[in-house]
C-alpha cells in the first residue's frame, strides 16, 4: 500500500528446538511514523525484529521494503536496504571514541591510514544534523548511558538507515534521558525516518507512537491506531491467557513465617537501584507468586535469596537465620531449595550424570557418605526413586544430563531440589522452555508440597497461567518495588494484573498492608 | 538416546586411536624418509622395544614416571587449571629425597620404613610447591601457566644448588651426589626384566587416584567444579578450596614420581637439567582424557614410542627430539574438537532424525490446536 | 670497580638483552588486543631462530636469513591460528603443544640439515646481522656508550614500539583488531569478520617473533642452539601482562626484565662468590614477583573504585 515503507507478511519462525516464536505474523510500517511493537516477554517481538534485521531467518513469509519484495539473509543486507537496529544491549567498544565506534566498519582512509579528522567530521555531521549533543572525540567509556544510546543511533544513521528499530530503548535510561530520546525520535520522524519502537512501557507508547502492533504468544493480535486506544485497552490485548489451565487445589492454611524480608534494597555495579524497600513474608504452607515484566528486579531478588548476590540494606531471614554475608552452602543449610532461572548454567552440570547432578546439594550429608567415600548404594537407590517419582525419561542414572530433553533436565533439577528436605522453595521461571507435560507436573508438585509438606514457596514467573494458578498470594513487581498484592491469585483478572504489571496503576502501602 | 551415548564413546575412542595412529604414521614416514636404511630403522622403531627382555623392562620403567606425572596433571586438568609445575616438582622432589636419604641413611633405618618415608617426603614436597602457582593464581590472578613454568626453572636451579653444596660427591668426575644408601633403593623385580619396584607404587597410586576421583566426596567436588563452575557455586560447593586442594594433591603425585624415579633407577642424584617428564605427563593426561584409569595405558603407549625412539637413536643416530614433535601433534589432534567432530555430528544427526520426525508430528498438532484457541481468544477480545 | 665505564657497559647489556623481550612483548600485545593470550611465543621465536640461521647458511646472505626468520614466524602464527580458530582447540593446549613441537622440531630439523644435535655453530657458517654506530651520539660520554653500537635489530625493536602503536591506533586493521578484542559482538554487528581478524593478529605477531628469533640466532650469537630462547617467550608475555597490553608500557617492562637478565649475567661473570644458581633464578623470580605486584596494585585500585561507587550509589 502506498505510504508503506515496510511490510512483513505471514512471518513464521520456528527455532531448531521446536519452539514456534512467530506464528504467521503480518504488520506494516508507514513512512514518517513511529510504530509501537508491544507484547510480553516471549511474545515474539525480538525474534520478529531479528528476522527483519537478518540475524535470523524465517520459515515462511516475505518482507517488502517500499512495496518491493526483498531478501534479507544477513545484517549487511538489512543495512543495505536502509534498516538499522539499535540493540537493547549496546554494541559499543568502550575504550574507543564516539567517532571510532560510529565509523567502525566504514572507516575513512587517507593514504592507507585512518583518517581521524574525517571520522570526527563524519560523526560530527550526523550529530549536528539530528541534534545529538555529543562530542565525537569523547571516549565511550566516559559517556552516560543515555549518550551511549545516542552513539548507537548515530551508528545506524550514518549508514543511511531510514527504518530504525529501537529495542526497549528506555529500559536503561533516566526520566530525563528518556525525554531527550523522545525529542530525538520525533525529530527523526519529521525528517523522514520511520521507527519501530519496541516497549512494554505503555505511557511512552501513548506519548510518541501513532500506531501499535500487539503480539501475544507468537501471534499478531492486530495493529491499531493509538488515538482510539487507552492504555488499558492495550494492556488487555497484551496480557492474557489464550487457554486457561486450572489447577485443583485446596485453600492454603499458612502457618509460621519461613522467609521474612524487611526493607530490602540493592544497588547494581553502576549504582542504580535494582531493589527498593522490598518487604514481604512467605509462610509455611503457601505459595507466593511474583508477577511482573522481566527486568524489574525479580532476578536480583532471586539472587539475593539464594546467596549468589549480595544486598546493600535491609534484612532477609530464612527460618530465622539472617542470610547477609552467608555463603550459598550456609543458606541452603538454613532451608533453601532453589530452581534457577538458567538451568544449563546454574541448575546442572551438563556433562555429568543424572546421579551426580542429583546429589550436588547433599553429598556431604551423613547418609550419603561413609568417611571420605561416597555411599554408592544409598545414592543409587535414592536416584532410582527420583527417576520413577519424577518421571525422568532417561536410559539410566549414569546418562549425562545434557542428553536429556529440556523438560527432563528440569525434572532432574526439581528432583534434587524437591527432595532436599528444605522448607523454602525458590522457583525462578521453573517451567520456561519445557514441554507441557513436565511443566504441569512441576506446577502440581509445587502446590502439593505446600499443602502436604507445609513448604513455603516463592514462585517467580513470566508465565501468566503458572503465576495465577499456582500461587496463593500474588505480588507484582515493577522497577524494583512491589506495586501490588492480591490475597487470592486465581481470582485476579488478567486485565487488572496487566495494569499493575505495566505501571498503569500502583497500590499504596495501605492497600497492601496485610498482604505482604 | 542410548544410541547417542554409545556413538559419543565410540567416537572418542576412535579419535584417540586415530590421533595416535596418525602420529605413529608420521613418525614412520619421517624415519623412512630420512634414514639410509629405512626398513631396518622402522623395524627397530616398531619392534625394538620388544627385542630384548631388558628393553621391555625399560618400557615399563619409563611408563612409571609417566604414570605419576600423568596422574598429577589429571588433577590439574580436572579443575581446568594449567598448573605445569609437575616438571619442576619431579626434579626437586628427587633432589630432596636424595638429600634426606643420604642424611638418614647413616642411622641405619631399614628399607621397609625408609622407602615409604621417602616417598611420603616426595609427596609432601610436591604438595607444598604446588601451592605457589595455585595460590598466586587464585589470590592475584597471576597467570598460572607463566608462574608454574617460571617456578620450574627456579626449582631446577635450586636442585642443582642443593646438589652442589650439600651432597656433591667429589670423587666422581661429573656432577653427582653421594651414592644412595642401599636402604633407600627400590629393588629390581621380575628378574631379567629389571623393572624397578616403583611399578607397584605407581599401580597402587593409579587405583588410589581412580578411587579418589570417582568414589570420594573430594573427587566428586573436583569433577563438578571442573564440569560447571557456576553450578558448583550455586550448589554450595566451595570452589576456591577445591581448586587449590586439587592442585596440591596433583603436585604430591608428581613429587612421588620424582622420589620413585631416583630410588628405583639411579644410584645417585645427577640430574643437571629438567627431565621433561612433566610435559610427558601432560600428554598422558590429555590422551587419557582426564580419566585416571586410562593413565597407565597411555603411559605405556607413550613409553613404548619413546623407547622405540631411543633404540632408533642408538642404532641409527636419529635424535629423539622428533618424538617431542609427534607428542605435540597428538595433543593437538586429540584436543581438537573439530577432528572427527563433523563425523560425530553426522552420526548423531542420523540417529536423532527418527526422533525428530516424531516430534514434528506432535508439534504440528499443537500448533493447529493453538491456532484454533487463538481464533476463539481473538473473538472474545473483540 | 663500579666505575662509570662499568655502568655504561651494563646499560649497554640491558638494552641488548631486552631486544628479544621487546619484540616478543609487542607480539603478545598484538594478540592480546585482538582478544587472545598467545602462550606459544616461545615456540614461534625458536622456530624463527632456526629458520634464520638455516636460510642464511643456505643462501650465504644474512638478509635472506632474516627474511627466512620472519617468514617462519608468520607461518608459525598461521599454524596457531588455524589450530585454535578453525580446529577449535583450547588455546592454552594449542600453545603448549606448539611449544613442544617447536622445541623438538627445531632440534630434529637441525639434525637433518647439519647432523648436529646441540648447536649449528660447527656446521653452518656464522652470519651476524651487523651493528651500527650512530655517528654523533656515540661521541656523547656515558650515554653514547649505552645507546650507540647496538645491533640493527635492537634499534629495530625500539622502532617497532612506535610501529606497533601506529598499527594499533592509526590503521583501519588496528582499529578493527582492538574492537574485536574488546567486544567481538560489536565488531560482528557492523559486518567485521572476527575470525579473520584473529587470524591476522597471529600473522602479525609472527612477524615480530620472527625478528625476535632472528636476533637470538644472528644478533646475540651467531648460531642456533637447542632451547636457546629459554623462557623468553613467557617473559615477554608477562611484560605485556604487566603493561596491560600498552605497547610503550610493554617495552618498558621488557627492559625491566632485560635489566634483571643483565644483572644475573653480570653477577655471574663477576664471580661474587654468591652461588650462581641463585643468580640464574633472578629473571624467573623477577617475572613471578612482577606479576604478583602488578595484580596486587590492580586489585587495590578496583577496591577503591568500588568503594567510591558505593558511596555515590547510597
Amino acid at each position: 500500500m502506498p505510504g508503506e515503507v515496510l511490510r512483513m507478511e505471514n512471518i513464521t519462525k520456528i527455532y531448531s528446538n521446536g519452539f514456534v516464536a512467530n506464528k504467521d505474523i503480518t504488520f506494516w510500517l508507514n513512512e514518517k511514523e513511529i510504530l509501537a511493537l508491544v507484547g510480553e516477554n516471549g511474545a515474539g517481538k525480538t525474534t520478529l525484529m531479528k528476522v527483519l534485521f537478518g540475524l535470523e531467518s524465517a520459515q515462511t513469509g516475505h518482507v517488502l521494503v517500499r512495496e518491493q519484495p526483498v531478501k534479507i539473509e544477513n545484517t549487511l543486507d538489512a543495512i543495505d536496504k536502509g534498516i538499522g537496529m539499535v540493540h537493547q544491549h549496546f554494541m559499543l567498544v568502550p575504550s574507543l571514541t564516539v567517532a571510532e565506534n560510529v565509523i567502525l566498519g566504514i572507516e575513512p582512509l587517507r593514504k592507507g591510514t585512518l583518517d581521524y579528522n574525517k571520522a570526527i567530521e563524519m560523526a560530527g555531521e550526523v550529530a549536528e544534523k539530528y541534534n545529538f549533543n555529543i562530542d565525537p572525540k569523547a571516549r565511550v567509556s566516559d559517556l552516560s548511558v543515555g549518550q551511549m544510546q545516542k552513539v548507537e543511533i548515530m551508528k545506524v544513521l550514518i549508514r543511511g538507515a531510514k527504518i530504525i528499530i529501537m529495542d526497549e530503548p528506555t529500559a536503561v535510561l533516566t526520566p530525563q534521558e528518556t525525554e531527550e530520546l523522545f525529542e530525538q525520535l520525533i525529530l527523526l520522524k519529521e525528517s523522514g525516518h520511520s521507527i519501530i519502537f519496541i516497549s512494554h512501557k505503555l505511557e511512552e507508547v501513548k506519548r510518541i507512537c501513532s500506531r501499535v502492533t500487539v503480539l501475544r504468544h507468537g501471534y499478531c493480535l492486530g495493529s491499531y491506531d493509538l488515538k482510539d486506544m487507552s492504555e488499558s485497552d492495550i494492556s488487555k490485548l497484551m496480557v492474557g491467557r489464550d487457554v486457561v489451565l486450572k489447577i485443583e487445589k485446596d485453600r492454603p492454611k499458612p502457618e509460621k513465617v519461613v522467609v521474612n524480608i524487611k526493607d530490602l534494597t540493592k544497588f547494581d555495579a553502576q549504582g542504580k537501584t535494582v531493589l527498593e524497600h522490598i518487604s514481604m513474608s512467605i509462610r509455611a504452607g503457601e505459595v507466593v507468586g511474583i508477577a511482573g515484566v522481566e527486568g524489574n528486579g525479580q532476578s536480583e531478588l532471586s539472587d539475593v535469596l539464594c546467596g549468589m548476590g549480595g544486598f546493600s540494606a535491609g534484612e532477609v531471614l530464612i527460618n530465622g537465620t539472617n542470610i547477609q554475608g552467608k555463603t550459598v552452602h550456609e543458606i541452603r543449610e538454613s532451608g533453601l531449595a532453589y530452581i534457577a532461572e538458567d538451568r544449563m548454567q546454574f541448575g546442572c552440570a551438563p556433562d555429568m550424570s543424572i546421579r551426580d547432578n542429583i546429589i550436588a546439594d547433599r553429598y556431604f550429608k551423613k547418609e550419603y557418605h561413609k568417611g571420605p567415600f561416597i555411599n554408592r548404594k544409598y545414592i543409587d537407590e535414592l536416584v532410582d526413586r527420583c527417576i520413577i517419582e519424577f518421571e525422568i525419561a532417561c536410559d539410566d542414572r549414569d546418562q549425562p544430563v545434557r542428553m536429556l530433553s529440556g523438560g527432563n533436565i528440569q525434572k532432574v533439577v526439581v528432583a534434587r531440589e524437591f527432595t532436599s528436605g528444605s522448607n523454602f522453595i525458590l522457583a525462578n521461571q521453573p517451567t520456561r522452555g519445557i514441554d507441557v507435560g513436565a511443566a504441569e507436573m512441576i506446577r502440581k508438585m509445587i502446590v502439593k508440597k505446600s499443602r502436604e509438606e507445609k513448604t513455603a514457596a516463592l514462585l517467580i514467573s513470566a508465565d501468566l497461567n503458572e503465576v495465577l494458578e499456582c500461587s496463593d498470594r500474588l505480588l507484582v513487581m515493577r522497577k524494583g518495588r512491589i506495586v501490588a498484592a492480591f490475597p487470592q491469585a486465581n481470582l485476579v483478572s488478567e486485565e487488572v494484573l496487566g495494569e499493575y504489571m505495566l505501571g498503569i496503576k500502583t497500590m499504596t502501602a495501605a492497600e497492601m498492608e496485610d498482604l505482604l | 538416546m542410548k544410541k547417542t551415548r554409545r556413538i559419543e564413546t565410540m567416537v572418542e575412542l576412535v579419535r584417540i586411536l586415530a590421533a595416535i595412529g596418525i602420529a605413529y604414521l608420521i613418525a614412520l614416514v619421517t624415519l623412512f624418509a630420512i634414514s639410509d636404511d629405512p626398513v631396518f630403522i622402522i623395524r627397530q622403531f616398531v619392534l625394538g622395544p620388544f627385542s630384548s627382555v631388558r628393553r621391555i623392562g625399560s618400557v615399563i620403567n619409563l611408563a612409571i614416571p609417566f604414570t605419576f606425572t600423568g596422574l598429577c596433571f589429571c588433577f590439574m586438568y580436572a579443575v581446568n587449571k594449567f598448573n605445569l609445575s609437575g616438571e619442576g616438582i619431579f626434579m626437586f622432589s628427587g633432589c630432596i629425597v636424595t638429600l634426606l636419604a643420604i642424611t638418614l641413611g647413616r642411622f641405619g633405618i631399614p628399607a621397609g620404613i625408609l622407602i615409604p618415608l621417602l616417598i611420603l617426603c616426595g609427596a609432601l614436597t610436591g604438595f607444598i610447591v604446588s601451592l605457589i602457582p595455585a595460590y598466586l593464581d587464585v589470590k592475584f590472578s597471576a597467570n598460572i601457566v607463566v608462574v608454574s613454568l617460571m617456578l620450574n626453572s627456579i626449582l631446577t636451579f635450586l636442585s642443582i644448588w642443593v646438589l652442589k653444596y650439600f651432597m656433591r660427591d667429589p670423587t666422581i668426575g661429573s656432577l653427582g651426589s653421594y651414592v644412595l644408601p642401599d636402604a633407600a633403593r627400590l629393588p629390581s623385580v621380575f628378574g631379567k626384566f629389571r623393572i624397578q619396584a616403583g611399578v607397584f607404587v605407581a599401580l597402587a597410586m593409579v587405583i588410589i587416584v581412580a578411587v579418589l576421583f570417582y568414589k570420594t566426596i573430594f573427587g566428586y567436588k573436583m569433577r563438578v567444579v571442573g564440569s560447571n563452575q557456576h553450578f558448583a557455586k550455586a550448589s554450595g560447593i566451595n570452589m576456591t578450596v577445591t581448586i587449590i586442594l586439587a592442585q596440591l594433591v596433583g603436585g604430591a603425585f608428581a613429587g612421588m614420581g620424582g622420589a620413585c624415579e631416583i630410588m628405583g633407577n639411579y644410584d645417585r642424584f645427577k640430574w643437571t637439567a629438567s627431565t621433561q617428564h612433566g610435559f610427558d605427563g601432560l600428554m598422558v593426561a590429555v590422551l587419557a582424557r582426564r580419566n585416571p584409569i586410562l593413565v597407565p595405558v597411555a603411559a605405556v603407549l607413550l613409553a613404548y614410542i619413546r623407547i622405540g625412539a631411543d633404540v632408533v637413536n642408538s642404532k641409527g643416530d636419529i635424535p629423539i627430539q622428533f618424538i617431542t614433535v609427534i607428542q605435540g601433534i597428538v595433543i593437538l589432534l586429540v584436543a581438537a574438537e573439530e577432528f572427527m567432530g563433523r563425523f560425530k555430528k553426522n552420526l548423531i544427526y542420523k540417529a536423532a532424525q527418527e526422533d525428530m520426525m516424531k516430534d514434528r508430528e506432535r508439534e504440528t498438532r499443537e500448533i493447529m490446536a493453538d491456532a484454533e484457541a487463538t481464533e476463539a481468544g481473538k473473538e472474545s477480545v473483540e | 670497580m663500579l666505575t662509570l665505564e662499568w655502568f655504561a657497559s651494563f646499560g649497554f647489556s640491558v638494552l641488548r638483552l631486552s631486544t628479544p623481550l621487546i619484540f616478543v612483548g609487542l607480539a603478545a600485545v598484538i594478540n592480546k588486543k585482538a582478544g587472545m593470550l598467545n602462550m606459544a611465543l616461545e615456540g614461534m621465536m625458536l622456530t624463527a631462530a632456526l629458520a634464520g640461521v638455516v636460510f642464511a647458511g643456505l643462501s650465504g646472505n644474512v638478509w635472506i636469513g632474516l627474511l627466512g626468520a620472519v617468514v617462519f614466524g608468520v607461518l608459525s602464527g598461521g599454524v596457531l591460528g588455524f589450530s585454535s580458530l578453525s580446529g577449535k582447540t583450547d588455546l592454552y593446549l594449542t600453545c603448549i603443544a606448539f611449544n613442544l613441537i617447536a622445541a623438538g622440531g627445531t632440534v630434529f630439523v637441525m639434525y637433518l640439515l647439519t647432523g648436529e644435535k646441540s648447536t649449528t655453530s660447527a656446521a653452518i657458517k656464522a652470519y651476524t646481522i651487523p651493528s651500527l654506530k650512530i655517528p654523533l651520539i656515540d661521541r656523547i660520554p656515558f650515554l653514547g656508550n649505552i645507546v650507540s653500537g647496538h645491533n640493527l635489530l635492537t634499534y629495530l625493536s625500539f622502532i617497532s614500539v612506535y610501529a606497533v602503536w601506529f598499527f594499533l591506533f592509526r590503521t583501519r586493521l588496528g582499529l578493527r583488531m582492538r574492537a574485536v578484542g574488546e567486544n567481538p559482538q560489536a565488531a560482528s554487528s557492523v559486518g567485521i569478520n572476527v575470525k579473520r581478524i584473529c587470524y591476522l593478529s597471529f600473522l602479525v605477531s609472527g612477524v615480530l617473533c620472527g625478528f625476535a628469533g632472528a636476533f637470538m640466532s644472528m644478533g646475540w650469537v651467531s648460531f642456533f642452539m637447542t632451547n636457546m630462547t629459554n623462557g623468553r617467550g613467557y617473559i615477554g608475555l608477562s611484560a605485556m601482562n604487566i603493561a596491560d597490553a600498552n605497547p610503550i608500557g610493554t617495552a618498558v617492562s621488557a627492559i625491566f626484565f632485560g635489566f634483571s637478565d643483565a644483572l644475573a649475567t653480570t653477577l655471574k661473570s663477576q664471580g661474587t662468590g654468591f652461588p650462581t644458581e641463585f643468580i640464574e633464578m633472578i629473571p624467573y623470580a623477577a617475572t613471578i614477583i612482577a606479576l604478583v605486584l602488578i595484580n596486587m596494585v590492580r586489585i587495590n585500585q578496583r577496591k577503591r573504585i568500588e568503594k567510591g561507587q558505593k558511596r555515590e550509589g547510597s
